[in-house]
C-alpha cells in the first residue's frame, strides 16, 4: 500500500512539474470552456435566422431548435475528449513509464524493496487523478457557463449526467492512458513509444467505425456516434465485429444518450460495460509487466 | 557533392532501413485503401437499392423515372484524401521530429558542427531528404489509389482523371512537406526532445481536427439534425437570402475554416478531384481559376514552414541541453 | 569471527552466448570496503547488478545480509542502498522531494528529518527547494549517496561512484565513504577504475578479468605480497595480464 501511494503521489508531482503536461492539461480545460462559448455564439445566430425567417414569413413552424436539452451545449465536449483528451491521456501515459527508463532512475527504484504491481498501479493512480481533478475542473466550467447561457443554474438531473458524462471520459482517457504506459514500457525508442499508441488511436478513432458504418475519417469528428450505412447487409455484418473495438464510437454514443442528444437513443449500459471491461484489461496488461521490461534501456 | 545534399542522401539512407518509417507508410496507405473498398461497397449498396425501388416501381405500373446514382471514380478517393489529411499530417510531423531527434539523442550531431559546413546545410539537407521521402509517398499512394479504384472499385479510369490524380498528388505532396518542416524547426528549438514533438502534436490537433470541427460546428445549418434549412420546408434561393444577413457570422466561421491550411488543402483536392459536387465535371482551367488563392496560401505555407526550419535549426538552437 | 555481509557461490550470469560473469565465489565481511577491479567490460556492473537484484543469475547464487538473491530478492532490497553509475534524478522535482521519493518506497513514514540528517552529514544543506535539474554533477552525486543511505542499509553499493568527478569531487567521496563506513559500520561495495582511490579507501580488493574473478585478497596482504616500491597500478597490470 505504501508503494502505490509513493508511487502515486509522485506520479502527480511529476505530471504537474512538466511543462508540456500543463500545456495539454490547459488547451483541454481551454477547449471545453470554449465549446460552451461556441455552443452559446451558435444558438443565438440560429435563433436569429429562425427568427429572421420567421419574420419573412417564410415559415410557421416552431423553432426547432428551443425544444433542445441545456445539455447541448456540451455535445462538443464529446469529440474533445475523444481528440484532446485521448491524446492527452496517452501522452501523460507515455511519460509516466518513459520516466524512469530514460533517466535510469529506474535501477534506483527497483533497488527498494518495491513490488512492481503495486508501483505500475500507483502511477495508473496518480494519472487517474490528475485526469479527474482535469475532468472536474472542465465539467464545473461547462456546468457555469451552460448556467449562464440559460440564464438559470442546472437542476439535479442534468447536473448528474453532466457529472456522468465526466466520469465515462475518464474511463476512456484511462483506457488511453494505460495505452500510453505500455508502449512507455516496452518501446525502445521513444518516438515508438508516443507514436503507436497514436496510430492505435487513430486505428480506433477512424479506421474501425469507417470499415463498419462506411463513414469517412472527417465525418467521425462529429460528437455523435457514425451510424450504419443503410441498405447494406455487409456493413451491418462488419459493424457488428468491428464495433466493440471501436471504443471511441461506444463512447460517443454512451456520451450522447447521457447528454440527452435525440439523436441516438437506446441503452447505454452495453456500453459502457464493454469500456469498463476494456479499462480492466488494459490495466491488468499493464500491471503485469516483468521487473525486466522496466529496466530495459532506450536506444535513442 | 554540396553538404546538403550529402545530409540528404544519408537521411534517405538511413529511412530505408527504419522499421517505423514502413510501418507508418504501410499504414496510410492500408488506411486508403480500406477507403476506397468502403466507398465502393458504399456505392453498390446505394445502386442495389436504387435498382429494388426501379423494380419496386415498374412492379406498381409506375412510370415514373428516378435518376440512377452516378459514379464518379475520383469520389472514391475522398476517404483516403481525409486520411492524408489527418494521418499523413501526423505522420509528417513524427518523421520531422524523428530525423532531428536521432541525431541530437546518438550524439552524432557534434561530429556533424565539428566540420566545415554551411549554415543551412543541415537543416537543409534534411528537408531535402524527407521532401523526396515524401515525393516517393505521394507517387506510391496516387498509384495505390490509382489502382485501387479501377480494382476494387470498378471504375472506369480516363486520361483526365489521372491528370487531377496528379494534381491532389501536387497539393499532397506540399501539404505534407509542410508539417515535417515545421516539425524539424520546432524539434530543433526545444530542449528537451519530446517537448518538439508534443508541442508540434498540439499545433497539429488544433489545425488539423479541431479548427476545423469548430467551423463544421457553427454552421447554422448543422445545429438541427436534417438541417434547419431542410427542417423548415426553406428553398435554397431564401435559405442564400437569410444568411446573406449573417454574414458576418459565416464570415467568422469561414475565417476560422481558413486559419486552418488543412482546410486549404481538402478545398483544393476536393475541388480537383471533383469531390465537392459545385467542381465535379467542371474543366481543369475553370477548377484552377476558382482555386488559385488556395494553391498560394498552401505553397507559400510551406515555404514558410521550410523557411522556418532552415532558421530555426541552428548550431545554438542544435546544442542546447537535452534530455 | 566475523560474518559475511556478501557471500557469492558460483554465481554466473549470461547474455545470449556471451558470458558476462563466470563462477563468481566471493565472501566479503560485515564492515569491509571491498573494491571491485577490472577493465571495461570485466563483469564489474554485472556484478552489481545480480547483488543489488536488478539483474537475476543464469546459475549460482549470492546473498547480502543472510538474504538470497535469488529466493529473497525483497529481502535483499530491504538491506541494501545502491549508487548506479552516472546517476539521474527527475529533473523536474527539487531536491527535497527527490529524497521523500525513494525514502518512502524504502519503507520510511516520515523520512523529512532523517532527510535532514543525511544531508547534514555530507554537508550539502541550502539546497532543499532547488530543482535537481540545475545540479552539477558533483552535487548529483552528493543526491546519489543520500538516497542510498537514507534508510541506513547494511551493504552499500557504489557503481563508479568517482566517474567525472573533479579532483575535488573525487575528494568529498573518498571522505563520504570512510566515515559511512567508520561511523555507521556500514560495509561498501564499489566498482572503480581510480586504483588510487582503491588504496586510500578499501580494506579488500577483488580483480575481474573477463567474467572472472582472478584474485581476492585484503588490501594489505595484496600490498604486502609484491615489491614495496610498486605502486597498485603496477600490482593490477601484473595481475590482470597473468590471468589473461
Amino acid at each position: 500500500m505504501n508503494t502505490v501511494l509513493t508511487s502515486a503521489r509522485h506520479e502527480i508531482l511529476c505530471t504537474l512539474r512538466a511543462r508540456v503536461a500543463v500545456l495539454l492539461l490547459v488547451v483541454f480545460l481551454g477547449m471545453v470552456s470554449l465549446s460552451s462559448l461556441i455552443g452559446w455564439i451558435t444558438n443565438t445566430t440560429v435563433t436569429r435566422v429562425y427568427e429572421k425567417i420567421l419574420a419573412d414569413g417564410l415559415t410557421t413552424a416552431p423553432n426547432p431548435f428551443a425544444a433542445v436539452s441545456a445539455l447541448y451545449y456540451s455535445r462538443n465536449s464529446v469529440i474533445y475528449v475523444v481528440l484532446i483528451g485521448a491524446l492527452m491521456a496517452i501522452i501523460l501515459g507515455v511519460q509516466a513509464t518513459l520516466r524512469d527508463r530514460k533517466s535510469a532512475t529506474v535501477d534506483l527504484v527497483l533497488s527498494r524493496p518495491v513490488n512492481t504491481v503495486a508501483r505500475i498501479l500507483g502511477q495508473f493512480l496518480g494519472l487517474g487523478a490528475v485526469i479527474a481533478v482535469v475532468l472536474a475542473a472542465s465539467t464545473t466550467i461547462s456546468w457555469a457557463a451552460i448556467g449562464v447561457i440559460i440564464g438559470t443554474p442546472l437542476g439535479v438531473d442534468p447536473t448528474l449526467r453532466l457529472m456522468g458524462f465526466a466520469a465515462v471520459s475518464w474511463v476512456l482517457m484511462m483506457i488511453f492512458a494505460l495505452l500510453g504506459m505500455l508502449t512507455g514500457l516496452y518501446s525502445r525508442k521513444e518516438t515508438t513509444a508516443l507514436l503507436v499508441p497514436f496510430v492505435v488511436w487513430s486505428a480506433i478513432a477512424f479506421v474501425l467505425p469507417q470499415v463498419g458504418t462506411a463513414a469517412r475519417p472527417v465525418a467521425l469528428l462529429n460528437p455523435v456516434p457514425a451510424l450504419a450505412a443503410s441498405g447494406g447487409t455487409s456493413f451491418d455484418l462488419i459493424g457488428a465485429l468491428t464495433g466493440p473495438f471501436a471504443i471511441t464510437e461506444q463512447f460517443k454514443r454512451v456520451a450522447s444518450i447521457v447528454l440527452r442528444d435525440d439523436s441516438v437513443t437506446g441503452n447505454p449500459v452495453a456500453s459502457i460495460l464493454l469500456l469498463l471491461a476494456v479499462l480492466i484489461a488494459m490495466i491488468w496488461i499493464v500491471v503485469v509487466t516483468p521487473r525486466r521490461a522496466l529496466r530495459s534501456g532506450l536506444n535513442e | 557533392m554540396s553538404d546538403t545534399w550529402i545530409v540528404a542522401e544519408k537521411e534517405l539512407l538511413d529511412l530505408r532501413r527504419d522499421r517505423l518509417f514502413a510501418i507508418l507508410i504501410g499504414f496510410l496507405a492500408i488506411a486508403s485503401l480500406i477507403s476506397v473498398a468502403v466507398a465502393s461497397a458504399d456505392f453498390r449498396n446505394q445502386l442495389d437499392a436504387y435498382n429494388l425501388y426501379v423494380t419496386n416501381l415498374a412492379q406498381s405500373g409506375s412510370t415514373v423515372t428516378a435518376a440512377a446514382p452516378q459514379l464518379f471514380p475520383l469520389k472514391l478517393l475522398r476517404g483516403g484524401i481525409e486520411y492524408l489529411e489527418i494521418l499523413g499530417a501526423l505522420f509528417a510531423i513524427v518523421l520531422g521530429y524523428g530525423t532531428i531527434a536521432k541525431e541530437k539523442y546518438r550524439g552524432t550531431l557534434a561530429l556533424f558542427l565539428s566540420r566545415p559546413v554551411s549554415r543551412f546545410s543541415f537543416a537543409g539537407g534534411k528537408v531535402l531528404g524527407l521532401s523526396i521521402v515524401w515525393l516517393g509517398v505521394v507517387v506510391v499512394l496516387t498509384a495505390v489509389s490509382l489502382v485501387a479504384v479501377v480494382t476494387i472499385g470498378h471504375a472506369p479510369i480516363g486520361g483526365i482523371d489521372v491528370a487531377r490524380l496528379l494534381i491532389a498528388g501536387g497539393f499532397a505532396w506540399l501539404y505534407l512537406v509542410f508539417w515535417t518542416a515545421l516539425a524539424v524547426g520546432l524539434t530543433a528549438l526545444s530542449t528537451r526532445l519530446s517537448t518538439g514533438l508534443i508541442v508540434a502534436l498540439v499545433i497539429w490537433l488544433a489545425f488539423v481536427l479541431i479548427i476545423p470541427q469548430i467551423g463544421d460546428t457553427m454552421d447554422p445549418d448543422n445545429q438541427v439534425p436534417g438541417g434547419l434549412f431542410a427542417t423548415l420546408n426553406i428553398q435554397k434561393t431564401d435559405e442564400l437570402s437569410v444568411l446573406a444577413q449573417f454574414s458576418a457570422f459565416d464570415g467568422i466561421r469561414n475565417g476560422l475554416e481558413v486559419s486552418s491550411v488543412t482546410k486549404h488543402f481538402e478545398r483544393l483536392t476536393f475541388a480537383f478531384l471533383g469531390i465537392k459536387d459545385q467542381y465535379n465535371q467542371l474543366p481543369l482551367g475553370l477548377v484552377w481559376t476558382a482555386m488559385l488563392p488556395y494553391a498560394i496560401t498552401l505553397t507559400a505555407a510551406t515555404l514558410a514552414s521550410v523557411v522556418f526550419a532552415a532558421l530555426a535549426t541552428t548550431r545554438r538552437t542544435l546544442q542546447r541541453n537535452q534530455s | 569471527m566475523t560474518t559475511s555481509a556478501i557471500s557469492t557461490s558460483a554465481l554466473s550470469r549470461s547474455f545470449g552466448a556471451h558470458q558476462a560473469l563466470a563462477d563468481l565465489t566471493l565472501d566479503v565481511a560485515q564492515g569491509e570496503v571491498f573494491g571491485l577491479l577490472g577493465h571495461n567490460g570485466a563483469g564489474k556492473t554485472t556484478t552489481v547488478n545480480l547483488l543489488t537484484t536488478l539483474l537475476e543469475p543464469t546459475a549460482g547464487d549470492a546473498s547480502i545480509s543472510g538474504h538470497s538473491v535469488k529466493t529473497d530478492a525483497a529481502g535483499v532490497r530491504a538491506c541494501i542502498g545502491y549508487l548506479p553509475e552516472n546517476v539521474q534524478f527527475y529533473d523536474n522535482l527539487t531536491l527535497l522531494e527527490n529524497l521523500r521519493f525513494f525514502a518512502r518506497l524504502s519503507g520510511l513514514r516520515r523520512p523529512d528529518a532523517r532527510i535532514r540528517d543525511v544531508l547534514g552529514f555530507l554537508d550539502f544543506t541550502g539546497h532543499d527547494t532547488q530543482r535537481v535539474g540545475t545540479f552539477s554533477k558533483g552535487m548529483r552525486q552528493r543526491v546519489g549517496i543520500a538516497q542510498a543511505v537514507l534508510h541506513s542499509p547494511a551493504v552499500l553499493f557504489l557503481d563508479e561512484p568517482t566517474s567525472g568527478l573533479d579532483p575535488e569531487g573525487v575528494r568529498t567521496l573518498r571522505e563520504t565513504i570512510v566515515r559511512l563506513n567508520h561511523e555507521f559500520g556500514m560495509t561498501i561495495f564499489m566498482n572503480t577504475h581510480l586504483l588510487s582511490e582503491v588504496t586510500k579507501t578499501c580494506t579488500s580488493i577483488g580483480i575481474l578479468n573477463h567474467g572472472r574473478l582472478v584474485h581476492h585478497d585484503s588490501m594489505t596482504n595484496t600490498l604486502a605480497a609484491f615489491p614495496a616500491d610498486e605502486s597498485l597500478e603496477d600490482i593490477y597490470f601484473q595481475l590482470d595480464s597473468a590471468a589473461a
